[in-house]
């Protein structure tokens, strides 16, 4: 048996690493690209040509924030050096100062991001656990009465406007039945121990519902979808055929097949929490990234609203180009290079 | 045209049929919406918070306004950004994805990256920015969202494309000698017109959440003009008195969200014609 895998892997490793040197070729202009749309959005800010035309039709700034954009970006230089300029801080991880308290851009979002963190991954935890399965279930058997219900119920939530929903749970459960605070990170921020951590979980609650449900609704349908394309499979039958009960084809054979795309779709789950991010994080007081992101912009805070602007496309590259790595590394049509 | 349109709609399943009746009861309440104009604007601070009552069906807002009225009075401006915001976002998606694969290689390559860049940005962090950086106007808040959603509409406008590309009657036009414009407006606009339009029936129910989402944060449409997000925007602050003020904007949103997505979800399944969707 040693033989043929000792083919597979000499013959694979030079595609797995063609793949991957090319996926990583691809994604440099892509990185560089986000640079540049960081710096074109630089330029609706003031001492731009487009602010001007802003102050005409009446949304005013500063004159210092005037001032210091220009001190600070040159934009009363060329083009061409004002951009070299701006490369080289963005190489150099030189975030500049916060306008609004002249601290570090770095550290007020090192101070903003466990709050993220903690909201978006918990958030991602359960919306895996819970859209796995009821995806596979549902795919399992298209058009059965689960997977209608399930459907119908995926397809509300799809179209519930995650502010509308936070209202609504808000008024339910803080107003009426008076379970769940309002808003807020904690009631005593001294509590520790048991009660303290309890207090902590009862606030992040109903944050975390409402930045579940809408990724949970996407991506279970993704799930569901994929599941019931596979099972019709030629390897499912042959599974079922083979005497393995229906759950276990659906487990080990449907799903394991749908997977590998819903690995790299899930790169796309990550803006869209970020995006959820500055809403939920906004009416719940929660001081996370998105709030720190929507502050900046009421304030003005360009250096603020660039740097998160910046990181928060980087990270995203850097999730789905991790994906599209494992998906080739797991893959063993793309491992070999005998598949598409 | 009008034939293969009334077949489509023949194939629409039930809840598609559903939807679009709702999307069309939507747009007859916009065309009479005027009507409510009077009351929607009524300052009555005597009457404020009042809840739904048969004389305020919706109950008032903290200004005393009737919040039917308002609701009403809503209607218009949120499909309508929603609807030119969707067209911005096809017409960019469309150019630019049906380019890419009609043309494929280097400009193939170069425009793929485009939309790679703009889809690493969490929307709503563009939508902020370009909303509240912009001179704020109803054309701005169109812009921003259209700008900002393209992406989706490209990649999508270029996999039916590269599907088309391949079919033997646009290889017959290009043997024959046809120009690009003319292949690509004759040929493959017509064949990717189902997809097409499940994308703006999609693109319409994002474009109106996009657009509640910014106004209920405080940078959409400026002052007089008001969309539900705007009216929603309110509610926070009254959240311990009035549920009304959350409740009912709120569910005119979901109505019209629900049944534009359950159009496409319809529309998606007629152009497929095997039923079940994908």
């Amino acid at each position: 048996m040693a033989g043929p895998d000792r083919v597979v892997a000499v013959r694979g490793r030079p595609a797995v690493i063609r793949y991957v040197v090319r996926r990583l070729l691809l994604a440099v202009p892509t990185l560089a690209g986000i640079v540049v749309l960081v710096f074109c959005l630089l330029h609706l800010a003031p001492g731009s040509p487009v602010s001007a035309l802003g102050a005409e039709s009446g949304r005013r700034v500063s004159g210092r924030a005037a001032i210091e954009m220009r001190r600070l970006y040159g934009l009363d230089r060329p083009l061409p050096e004002r951009f070299g300029k701006w490369i080289s801080r963005v190489v150099r991880l030189d975030l500049g100062e916060s306008f609004v308290d002249r601290r570090p851009v770095g550290e007020r979002i090192r101070e903003a991001l466990p709050y993220t963190l903690t909201l978006n991954g918990l958030a991602l935890f359960l919306t895996l656990a819970i859209a796995i399965p009821l995806g596979v279930e549902a795919g399992g058997r298209p058009e059965s009465v689960f997977d209608r219900i399930s459907g119908a119920a995926l397809f509300a939530l799809y179209s519930t406007p995650s502010f509308w929903a936070a209202l609504l749970l808000q008024t339910l459960f803080s107003v009426k039945l008076r379970w769940l605070p309002l808003y807020g990170v904690s009631s005593d921020p001294e509590a520790a121990g048991m009660p303290g951590l309890l207090d902590r979980l009862a606030h992040l609650a109903l944050p975390v519902v409402c930045l579940t449900y809408g990724s949970l609704a996407f991506y279970a349908r993704l799930v569901r979808a994929g599941v019931a394309e596979a099972r019709s499979a030629d390897y499912v039958l042959a599974a079922r055929a083979r005497g393995l009960s229906r759950r276990e084809a659906l487990w080990k054979h449907a799903f394991r097949n749908a997977l590998l795309p819903l690995i790299t779709l899930l790169g796309l789950v990550l803006p869209g929490l970020l995006s959820g991010s500055v809403i939920i994080e906004r009416i719940f007081a929660w001081p996370g990234l998105g709030r720190l992101y929507f502050d900046s912009i009421l304030s003005r805070d360009y250096p603020v609203v660039l740097a998160l602007s910046l990181i928060g496309a980087v990270a995203t590259l850097a999730v789905t180009l991790a994906a599209d790595i494992a998906y080739a590394v797991a893959d063993p049509r793309v491992r070999d290079g005998t598949g598409p | 045209m009008s034939g293969s349109a009334g077949r489509f709609f023949r194939l629409l399943p039930g809840s598609g049929r559903v939807a679009l009746g709702i999307v069309v009861g939507l747009w007859i309440v916009a065309a009479f919406s005027p009507v409510a104009s009077r009351s929607a604007s009524d300052i009555r601070l005597e009457n404020r918070l009042l809840p739904p009552s048969t004389a305020h069906l919706f109950g008032t807002d903290d200004l005393g306004r009737d919040l039917f009225a308002r609701v009403v009075v809503a209607t218009p401006i949120s499909l309508a950004i929603g609807l030119t915001a969707a067209a911005v976002s096809l017409l960019v998606g469309f150019a630019v994805g049906g380019l890419s694969g009609y043309l494929g290689g280097a400009v193939d390559l170069l425009l793929s990256r485009l939309v790679e860049v703009v889809l690493c940005f969490p929307v709503l962090f563009l939508l902020l920015a370009l909303a509240a950086f912009l001179p704020p106007s109803p054309a701005a808040i169109i812009l921003a969202i259209g700008l900002t959603t393209w992406p989706g509409d490209a990649r999508y406008a270029r996999a039916e494309i590269l599907k088309a590309k391949s079919l033997d009657y646009t290889r017959a036009a290009k043997v024959a000698g046809a120009s690009t414009s003319r292949i690509l407006l004759r040929h493959l606009l017509p064949n990717v017109l189902a997809p097409l339009l499940v994308s703006a029936a999609f693109g319409v129910a994002w474009a109106i959440l996009a657009e509640a989402a910014l106004s209920f944060l405080g940078v959409g449409l400026p002052a007089p003009a008001t969309s539900w997000g705007g009216i929603l925007s309110a509610a926070p602050a009254y959240i311990e008195q009035a549920w009304w003020m959350a409740l009912f904007p709120g569910l005119a949103l979901f109505l019209t969200v629900s049944a534009y997505n359950l159009l496409a979800e319809g529309l998606r399944r007629a152009s497929t014609e095997r039923g079940g969707y994908r």
